[in-house]
């Protein structure tokens, strides 16, 4: 007989939309990469699931800040797929 | 310089920012701009509200270009019209200067040798 699973064994995934730009967007080769992780997570987990994925941009590491909803944002924000996240490497305008 | 127009402001103050032949990395002879259009948006009209508080400013105007734009050609254009010509000045100079550190555009410099992006400063 199948083993029951208790819902709380069911780990909810969250698919999140990542865009790049610049640097990042080059090093990856796509301007938007798709990310599935647990639900609830932290921008800092997303951003290590992201370095793990594609580890080239691992040299980069503290050198780019992201953004949640137009809005650059602390590491322990939760965000989730209804967000639109983004990382934003050093700005060189004007 | 229409959209600058007012009867009541005695002076009209224009910033160009022009592509130059040297950057960081050495010769250049154009540059690509990228941006992140709706974040750049917001953060340019926060730019421009904290201008009309700071000073009595008639009319502002912001353009930055994007994409490949060629040596000596405008990468952005700001125009500021008010009553005198301090206010004028120093909302120009007050704007240019966030532009360059608070909104979301890349600049990658092109030669013939080599590309580069340009080293540039993290948002807060």
């Amino acid at each position: 007989m199948d083993k029951l699973k208790l819902k709380s064994d069911i780990q909810d995934n969250d698919k999140i939309k990542v865009k790049l730009f610049a640097i990042l967007r080059e090093r990856v080769g796509e301007s938007e990469i798709t990310i599935t992780v647990p639900t609830g997570i932290t921008v800092n987990y997303l951003n290590s699931e992201i370095l793990k994925k594609y580890p080239q941009l691992k040299s980069l590491n503290n050198k780019f800040v992201t953004s949640v909803n137009w809005k650059v944002t602390a590491g322990d924000t939760i965000i989730s797929s209804k967000d639109e996240i983004a990382l934003l490497p050093p700005v060189s305008g004007g | 310089m229409l959209e600058l127009e007012d009867n009541s402001a005695g002076a009209l103050s224009v910033f160009i920012g022009n592509v130059r032949n040297r950057g960081r990395s050495g010769n250049v002879s154009e540059i690509y701009y990228e941006s992140y259009s709706k974040m750049a948006e917001q953060k340019m009209r926060e730019i421009e509200n904290e201008a009309q508080t700071k000073w009595e400013i008639k009319k502002l105007v912001v353009f930055h270009r994007i994409g490949n734009i060629k040596v000596g050609e405008a990468s952005i254009i700001i125009g500021v019209s008010s009553e005198h010509r301090n206010e004028a000045f120093e909302a120009c100079k007050y704007v240019i200067n966030n532009v360059k550190t608070r909104v979301p555009i890349w600049k990658k410099e092109i030669s013939n040798e080599s590309q580069k992006w340009a080293e540039g400063i993290l948002l807060e």
